[in-house]
């Protein structure tokens, strides 16, 4: 990584995605893709140190395939046997939306479980997830994978 | 004296940060060119039952991989202990010699480009080196295990840093003695 | 969470990670910071070195265990009998702070009643801790001064989880140490943001903010601002309810947002057994997991580093997180996908940005609502509590010993120790352990995709097994054997390390081909319903030919990645 070039990269502000100590941290962008991570001096719980993740665990941003590949289109199968169909956002959101609300008027909105999640998402993404459990399908079934 | 780089194991949380920012430091591709087979790091954490810590050379001042080299391809150079690699034959005798398993042998790649013009082709071209750390050398930013380790448990070790733990030892030792004739 | 709800009035870190360095003792209970949190085995490192004694309290010789003045090395399962003995010493000897008791806990005499049976003498029959090493810890404990308990997943991942935590927050009750910097208990968690999806409510039984869905009032105020005729008045099923309940025929869809049960859900078989049987699952992710495999539509999400919020650090503090770099593809981010279903459903939703969603829930939650996002930007970290415009927040809980119980007081609690649901026996001899990989995280989509990571470890990860059992069974260190349970049999590499102890092998939970979960059982605490990721018996079958064993390992690996990167062309 040519050093030279820091004054041209961009740094951005963050916190880590992984463990929940909170970390703080500059993802340094070059181009539109990110080329290294930096601690930030200022940060409450790490005071600039990072741990292996946080030096280390960025790039899966630029699709590796390393494991498993992004999703990048909405997908959707009609059938449990059938294999799946890139479709367009109007077609996967009516499609589960017709369905859910089809469950909710034959079994009631209890018979429907929703999750927040406890990883990239954010606190906002969870906030309208809960509303979304609550206010529009009318249940409090809505939970995450780790509670205690 | 030479300058090497040492870990405390009562810091090491045996994390292998260390392990990746060696591997980053020598080599060309960045991060997306790391894979398992040539993980070839020049510090290994270590962990017995009771000990964590990254070992590495110690640039020793009478090197005994310099001593039993047959192509002197190992030299002292800015007070610590380099490899030249255009020397090296890959005969293992550092390897063999080195008190700390410090040395390692790797087998390297690389493309090289023969002929011109129509003739021109790349080959592929293998070579066996003798590895170890070499500080960074190149780096002004000197040591990258050291930078990246969260709890701090590398340092360097000079004759600098040296002079002044010694000089805190003898008063610590002063101080006692004056403690046992009062 | 449950746990110190109870006895606290809050589920969460009572101190903050930066205050843990400055204790004068640390209390360390199944917890293995330097692979959970490694940003917090640091502060641990600090605190030894500015002179804190260290207790730690694992059957594994971990980092913590191996700097500490004392270790107390207990055998799996025992955790219960051990933290009553804790409470006995510090009553028996006389260690605790008798008028902090009288005047900020209640619930003393019967705590004592149950705690007095559990004399150091008899717990060590259960934990086989040495009763002077009990007495010892706790000696070191009480007269610290300030001290500082943490614990983490070995005592949260048990049948008996919610009554050991109450267990540990009783010891810093009993000794006083809550209400001032650097003492307190704190659950470190697991996953970045279980802190902050607490904090929001994805919870069946209150709204963001901790407000109870069976308080009435509370409901009027969320219905009044979100615009709703009525909202549920009934607590809410859990995660853990779905496979008993898609087996009873009550539960039918299953919208599933950032997670993979598949994978990181005990008894792995029965979960996937469930998505079958439902008739919609909705899968909201950024990539292909396992759990995708069984969804019936796959929502494209954006994911950390395309997108930017609020998360909260396991000690309440809540920090912006920012967009790096434009995301790939048609995709968007979870609100806007939430916002075009509800819109759907016909309940219209529509924010400009995670600004304008912040700012409707602090305004309904009087807990962060002077936590703006001005806030935020200005000082880079703002810890809940934060009622009103001009607090900074709250790095401690409990100021002046005020506890957030109805009473205003700390309840100590003890209950008889009950050993695990699934015993060793002749067939399976072996007790079962998960545990984490410093360098993956949960179900590894993200950092099993990270070069570094994957380079460090991968498939079919390992299996930590002490020295002596390895030689009984013929494993030598790095060979592929199998390891089977009453519910499923996995490959995996042996990892022969004294660091673990005899009796007990330890998995992580990353692999799909070594993936533990295929053998974990469901044994569900009663309150907390968490399942006991931490023991379960298991046998081990090695396996003479390794030359095969390693294809295999390829082959099937290629096989699992084949078919996760199929639907995705």
């Amino acid at each position: 990584m040519g050093k030279g070039i820091i004054a041209m990269a961009e740094k951005v502000l963050t916190v880590c995605p992984y463990c929940g100590a909170g970390c703080q941290f500059y993802l340094v962008v070059e181009n539109g893709s990110i080329v290294r991570a930096e601690g930030y001096a200022q940060g409450r719980t790490n005071q600039g140190e990072l741990c292996l993740k946080g030096h280390y665990g960025w790039d899966f941003l630029n699709d590796t395939k390393r494991l498993t590949p992004r999703l990048k289109r909405p997908l959707l199968r009609r059938s449990r046997d059938a294999e799946f169909q890139e479709v367009s956002w109007y077609e996967a959101i009516n499609f589960a939306a017709t369905r859910l609300q089809e469950i909710k008027h034959k079994y009631g909105a209890d018979s429907i479980m929703l999750t927040g999640s406890a990883r990239g998402p954010g606190n906002e993404a969870n906030y309208v997830m809960q509303k979304f459990a609550r206010a529009v399908v009318g249940t409090n079934n809505v939970d995450h994978c780790a509670r205690v | 004296m030479n300058t090497f780089v040492i870990a405390d194991p009562a810091r090491c949380i045996g994390c292998r940060t260390c392990e990746v920012a060696c591997v980053l430091a020598h080599s060309t591709g960045g991060v997306a060119a790391l894979s398992a087979a040539h993980f070839i790091p020049r510090l290994t954490v270590v962990r017995t039952a009771r000990v964590s810590a990254p070992v590495q050379c110690h640039q020793c001042e009478d090197a005994p991989c310099a001593a039993v080299c047959s192509t002197n391809a190992i030299t002292f150079t800015s007070n610590s202990v380099q490899v030249n690699q255009e020397r090296c034959v890959g005969c293992k005798s550092c390897m063999i010699a080195c008190p700390y398993g410090a040395m390692d042998i790797v087998t390297t790649e690389r493309v090289e480009r023969t002929g011109s013009g129509v003739n021109e082709r790349a080959v592929r071209v293998k070579k066996v080196e003798a590895q170890k750390c070499d500080l960074c050398i190149t780096d002004p930013t000197g040591p990258n295990c050291i930078r990246v380790c969260p709890t701090k448990a590398l340092r360097v070790v000079d004759q600098k840093s040296a002079d002044a733990s010694m000089r805190r030892r003898k008063e610590h030792a002063a101080e006692e003695s004056a403690a046992m004739t009062n | 969470m449950a746990g110190l709800a109870a006895t606290l009035g809050n589920g969460a870190m009572s101190n903050s990670i930066p205050e843990i360095e400055d204790t004068k003792c640390l209390f360390v209970f199944g917890y293995n910071a330097a692979d959970s949190h490694p940003i917090v085995a640091r502060r641990i490192v600090r605190a030894r070195e500015k002179g804190a004694k260290l207790i730690v309290v694992d059957p594994r010789m971990t980092e913590s265990a191996r700097i500490a003045d004392l270790w107390l090395p207990l055998k799996n399962g025992s955790n219960m009998a051990l933290v009553n003995a804790f409470a006995n010493v510090l009553i028996e000897e006389g260690l605790c702070n008798k008028d902090y008791v009288a005047n900020y806990t209640e619930g003393f005499d019967e705590y004592y009643k149950m705690v007095q049976k559990y004399t150091p003498e008899y717990a060590e029959k259960i934990s086989g801790v040495p009763a002077k090493l009990i007495r010892e810890a706790m000696r070191m404990y009480a007269t610290a001064g300030d001290a500082f308990i943490l614990y983490g997943m070995g005592v949260t991942q048990f049948g008996q989880a919610v009554d050991v935590v109450k267990g540990l927050s009783g010891l810093a009750l009993l000794t006083g140490n809550y209400g001032r910097p650097a003492v307190g208990i704190g659950p470190v968690r697991g996953q970045n943001n279980v802190q902050g999806t607490c904090d929001m409510g994805t919870l069946p039984n209150v709204f963001p903010g901790y407000q109870k869905v069976t308080d009435p009032a509370v409901r009027a105020k969320f219905e009044k601002a979100w615009n709703v005729p009525q909202l549920p008045d009934q607590v809410g099923r859990m995660l853990t309810d779905v496979v008993h309940l898609t087996r009873e025929g009550k539960m039918k869809a299953f919208y599933i947002m950032g997670e993979d049960p598949v994978q990181t859900d005990a008894d792995a078989a029965s979960v996937r057994e469930a998505l079958k049987a439902m008739e919609l699952v909705i899968v909201q992710d950024i990539f292909m997991n396992k759990t995708a495999l069984h969804a019936d539509v796959i929502l494209p999400a954006t994911a950390w580093g395309e997108h930017e919020g609020v998360y909260s650090a396991a000690d309440r503090g809540f920090a912006r997180f920012r967009k790096a770099v434009e995301p790939k593809g048609d995709i968007k981010t979870d609100w806007e996908i939430l916002s075009m279903m509800a819109t759907a459903m016909g309940y219209p939703m529509k924010y400009k940005n995670t600004e304008e969603i912040w700012t409707e829930m602090i305004g309904l939650c009087p807990l962060y609502s002077g936590a703006t996002y001005e806030k935020l930007e200005r000082l880079g970290s703002v810890q809940w509590p934060c009622t009103t415009a001009e607090s900074t927040g709250t790095p401690y809980l409990y100021a002046g010993n005020k506890f957030d119980t109805p009473s205003g007081k700390g309840l100590l609690f003890a209950a008889e120790w009950r050993p695990p649901m699934e015993q060793i026996c002749k067939d399976y001899p072996l007790v079962l352990s998960t545990v984490r990989e410093v360098g993956h995280y949960s179900c590894r989509t993200m950092t099993g995709n990270c070069a570094a990571l994957q380079t460090l470890a991968d498939e079919p990860g390992y299996l930590q097994i002490h020295s002596s059992d390895a030689a009984r069974y013929g494993i030598e260190d790095e060979e592929l054997l199998w390891i089977a349970s009453r519910r499923g049999r996995v490959l995996t590499r042996a990892q022969v390390t004294d660091r673990a102890n005899a009796g007990t092998v330890y998995m992580t939970y990353q692999w799909w081909i070594g993936a533990c979960n295929e053998l974990t059982a469901e044994n569900l605490d009663p309150i907390s319903k968490t399942p006991e990721y931490k023991y379960c018996a298991v046998k081990l079958e090695p396996i003479k030919d390794q030359v095969w064993a390693e294809r295999y390992l390829e082959e099937e690996y290629s096989k699992l990645r084949h078919e996760l990167s199929q639907p995705v062309r």
